[in-house]
């Protein structure tokens, strides 16, 4: 009698079976590996050939040594040597696609249980191998005569690049340079619902966020374009961080997973000078998938284990699909973690947008007081000098009344030089309350005259200050400060004569003005 | 430095476990577990965050005056296996249920290099009083990420088909190597 | 074999503190970067661990038990300071490579393991001779990994270009992620051979005191043990 095939229940049939998946990511990345030979010549594809054979061949001959069945009708084996060779330089020596395949392979797959166990994508752990220990090698992207300098490259030193090209493939980078021969296989890889889109759309989505923030060059579309197009970006958000078993399985995980890579790729494009941060990016968010997938649960749809005592249908109803909670502290200090850390990332990164807004408003007021001054910038060690010397409510402790030194920039024109500093000076004692004023003091100690950006006075009387031919008696003079003079008719470049009948808005506007010239002559020259 | 920077260089970019190899025994031997390894993680950041504190007070206001700088070993070491001691004796009398969780690892945390590390890199980094709390903090919080996450690799490989002679320590060190080069990257970051 | 020899076979072989006990795996990992920093990190604890082993043993009858532990350390950090100030004067470049790993001699678990398995409990020639052969062990074993991370991962030994031109050194072997690696793939063979190493125990029951980890199975593990559950 023939044996019945008896096994139990959940039964899914279903065309996708992990050979299947791998098949479908080999085509899908075969227009990129077809473009980068035919861009960038026949090394390009013994690299390509030398890491795929490296791969399958230490897989096989491990299964041998360790007496196992053989794995490499997977085809995962395939997919890691065609993803390490994708993301190399063209012209490396063959040296380090074997090196690369073979420690990926045996020391992130083999040695971990092989098959669907490792932590970390292969491919990208045999890449980091490299580019630790060949750095050299790594960093050459010329081929056939042509100069190396990436697009990336390029554009990090302010220099212009084509988007159009970089995004076609006609640019200098690793194999898999066409972003568009890319794109057309992983649209391939979407529709056949082979991948998590949800990673690679946390990570576009984030990337964008904090590189439109933070980067030099905004929410540029070609600035925004280029990043996006360089790097490997897509190549890893589509292809690597997608690998099934080393993203989470949740939704909520491959989310938080995707956003972290984003962030962390953003980070490293603009603070490290290498171009390989999304590797480094990805293989660190790896570390965190177990975290996710064990404190993170789904509504379950099978069966339980079996031995396993099923809850009863009320129990089942009432346990919602969620975090489960005696973790969900532990869950939700890893979140606030990850959320402080990348609060705190996005603040020193935009600390300095941020500080030429608060100059913007200035700005105006600085550029009319420190003429042939191109751009402005805040000095540290005036800025300390500042926090000291304001330490009290007012300066000097009241020496010139209430008065207070806001902020000090230098001005520097196209060279760099330094050609004269604008301070913001404020006296409260104006006939109806503050008065700030821009003090400009040219880099030999010559005043170049005060422009107001807060005054309020009595139409006709105090607001005369802000008038050009009194403002004027301020303009071109180097003195320590000045003097009011009440009476008129000073002579000394040092005496202001005071608007008439409006001595108490003149008195403010010489105590703020003399109080920037006291900071100026202790702390600044 | 910004003192968040010091944060993150100390428990990323210059890792304590992953960089320094400061407090590898512990790293190793108490990772199987992930709960172990948090309770572990928060007992560290508490001991070194205050021996921090306590040994750059002793060193500026103390040893460095009269000149003694050379017995900072000396008196590093003995003052955290006291401090160890003091935190013990009072999380005892306080709060049974926090010693129940820290408790038993506290005697364990004096040998560990990192502690008595960490001290002394803050004399030799200069840093002042505040500073180096800092540092001891953002050190203490990285071994802590470095050791949770590497429990968490841990338990998820608890079923995994690990070829006989990688089993045991093997695995474990290449799990750290994995992680090392994951951390190389934050050390080409210039913050700050 | 004489008493004083066994000891140092043991050290040197039975028992070496970086293959078999898995002792000491700060200093180890950190400083194997190169052949001359492996010798001198092994010397220097070698010299501090003789004299503890020595001084320990001399007084192991007039210190009581309760505050044996911190009695220890202060003795071994005076002489680790002892050994710090002659290298700042004579070593300066070794001391400069070694940096702060010369003063965490005082809490490396050889150390402290030792004075507490042996010396506190025989007589000090003995354990002069324990702690000669532990040191020449300890010695043996950074000497050993270091030369073979600083020959594959840079070319040379002792700075002295060894590997042939066309050798491309594996830079990632002397940084640290390369430090896990190679001692990860000397235990992995270790265990192919049948060496038998704490070091497979040691991660899973998780000895996370060093002190107790002088011998393996000791008190600190037992009581780690019984309160994990």
């Amino acid at each position: 009698m023939s044996m019945l095939n008896v096994s139990s229940s959940p039964h899914l049939r279903s065309p996708h079976n992990t050979s299947r998946e791998m098949y479908n990511v080999v085509l899908a990345l075969l227009p990129a590996t077809v473009f980068g030979v035919f861009h960038f010549g026949l090394h390009a594809l013994l690299v390509i050939l030398m890491s795929v054979v490296t791969a399958c061949g230490t897989e096989y001959v491990f299964d041998y040594i360790a007496r196992r069945p053989n794995t490499l009708w997977d085809l995962s084996a395939v997919v890691t040597g065609l993803l390490l060779a994708l993301c190399l330089p063209p012209s490396v020596p063959l040296y380090i696609p074997f090196a690369g395949a073979l420690f990926a392979i045996l020391f992130t797959k083999c040695f971990f249980g092989g098959l669907g166990q490792n932590f970390m994508n292969p491919a990208l752990a045999g890449r980091v191998f490299l580019l630790i220990s060949f750095g050299t090698a790594m960093i050459d992207y010329s081929y056939d005569g042509v100069s190396g300098a990436t697009p990336l490259a390029t554009l990090n030193e302010g220099g212009t690049v084509s988007v159009l090209k970089m995004f076609l493939g006609f640019a200098s980078g690793h194999i898999g340079v066409s972003v568009a021969a890319l794109c057309v296989g992983a649209a391939y890889l979407i529709y056949t619902d082979t991948i998590k889109w949800k990673v690679p759309a946390a990570t576009l989505v984030v990337f964008v966020i904090i590189m439109g923030i933070a980067g030099p060059g905004h929410f540029a579309p070609l600035y925004i374009g280029a990043e996006l197009a360089g790097g490997g970006l897509i190549l890893g958000a589509f292809f690597m961080a997608t690998d099934p078993v080393t993203s989470p399985m949740t939704g909520l995980g491959q989310l938080i997973y995707g956003g972290l890579i984003g962030g962390l790729a953003a980070l490293f494009r603009l603070k490290s000078g290498m171009a390989d941060g999304m590797s480094y990016a990805i293989i660190t968010a790896n570390l965190i998938v177990p975290l996710l997938d064990k404190y993170i649960i789904e509504e379950p749809w099978g069966v339980g284990k079996p031995g396993q005592v099923l809850p009863s249908e009320e129990e089942m109803a009432n346990k919602k699909p969620g975090i489960a909670i005696p973790r969900s502290a532990l869950v939700l200090c890893l979140i606030t973690a990850i959320a402080g850390v990348a609060l705190g990332g996005v603040y020193s990164l935009t600390k300095d947008t941020i500080e030429a807004n608060q100059m913007a408003a200035n700005l105006a007021a600085y550029q009319a007081v420190v003429p042939g001054a191109e751009n402005f910038a805040y000095d540290e060690a005036i800025s300390a000098s500042l926090e000291e010397a304001m330490a009290g409510d007012y300066y000097a402790d009241g020496a010139y009344g209430k008065t207070r030194v806001n902020e000090v920039v230098a001005g520097t024109d196209a060279s760099g030089n330094i050609v004269g500093y604008g301070l913001s000076v404020t006296s409260m004692e104006g006939f109806d309350g503050e008065i700030t004023l821009a003090l400009g003091i040219a880099a030999d100690g010559t005043v170049n005259g005060i422009s107001f950006t807060v005054i309020n006075e009595t139409a006709g009387m105090g607001m005369k200050a802000d008038e050009p031919e009194w403002k004027a008696q301020f303009e071109g003079v180097k003195v320590d400060s000045f003097t009011l003079n009440k009476s008129g008719g000073s002579t000394a470049d040092n005496e202001i004569d005071s608007v008439s009948g409006a001595s108490i808005t003149s008195g403010a506007v010489v105590n703020a003005v003399n109080t920037g010239l006291d900071f100026y002559h202790n702390y600044i020259q | 430095m910004s003192l968040f920077m010091i944060i993150i260089t100390a428990a990323l970019v210059n890792n304590v476990v992953l960089s320094q190899f400061l407090g590898i025994c512990s790293f190793v031997g108490v990772s199987n577990k992930i709960k172990t390894s948090f309770s572990l993680g928060m007992a560290v950041i508490f001991v070194i965050t205050i021996a921090s504190a306590v040994a750059n007070l002793l060193y500026t206001l103390i040893l460095e005056p009269f000149g003694l700088g050379y017995l900072q070993t000396i008196v590093f070491i003995l003052v955290i296996a006291a401090l160890v001691q003091l935190v013990e004796m009072f999380l005892k009398k306080t709060s049974p249920a926090l010693y129940q969780a820290l408790g038993i690892f506290l005697p364990l945390i004096t040998t560990n290099c990192a502690v008595l590390g960490v001290a002394l890199n803050n004399v030799t980094d200069g840093y002042n009083f505040i500073e180096s709390v800092i540092n001891g903090f953002g050190t203490a919080v990285g071994y802590t990420i470095a050791i949770v996450l590497l429990a968490g690799i841990r338990e998820s490989m608890v079923d995994n088909d690990v070829p006989g002679p990688v089993q045991g320590a093997p695995l474990v060190l290449f799990a750290a190597a994995l992680m090392g080069m994951a951390f190389f990257g934050f050390s080409t970051l210039t913050l700050g | 074999m004489n008493k004083n020899v066994e000891r140092l076979y043991n050290g040197i072989v039975k028992e070496n503190p970086t293959f078999i006990l898995m002792l000491g795996m700060c200093p180890t990992l950190a400083v194997t970067t190169s052949a001359t920093n492996a010798i001198g990190m092994g010397l220097s604890t070698m010299v501090v661990l003789i004299i503890s082993n020595f001084v320990i043993s001399l007084f192991r009858k007039l210190i009581p038990d309760e505050v044996r532990l911190p009695a220890y350390i202060v003795i071994v950090a005076s002489f680790v300071t002892v050994v710090q100030l002659i290298m700042q004067a004579y070593f300066v470049e070794i001391n400069k490579s070694l940096g702060v790993y010369i003063p965490l001699i005082v809490v490396n678990c050889i150390i402290l393991g030792r004075a507490e398995a042996y010396a506190s409990k025989n007589d000090p020639v003995p354990s002069i001779f324990d702690g000669l052969g532990m040191g020449l062990g300890f010695t043996l074993g950074l000497f050993l990994l270091g030369a073979f991370r600083e020959l594959l991962g840079a070319g040379t030994v002792f700075g002295i270009q060894i590997a042939p031109s066309f050798y491309e050194p594996i830079a990632v072997l002397v940084k640290a992620p390369g430090a896990f690696l190679v001692l990860g793939c000397i235990i992995m063979v270790m265990n192919a051979w049948g060496i038998s190493t704490r070091a497979n125990k040691m991660v899973e029951e998780g000895c996370a005191s060093c002190a107790g980890c002088g011998t393996p199975g000791t008190e600190n593990c037992d009581k780690k043990e019984e309160v994990k559950a």
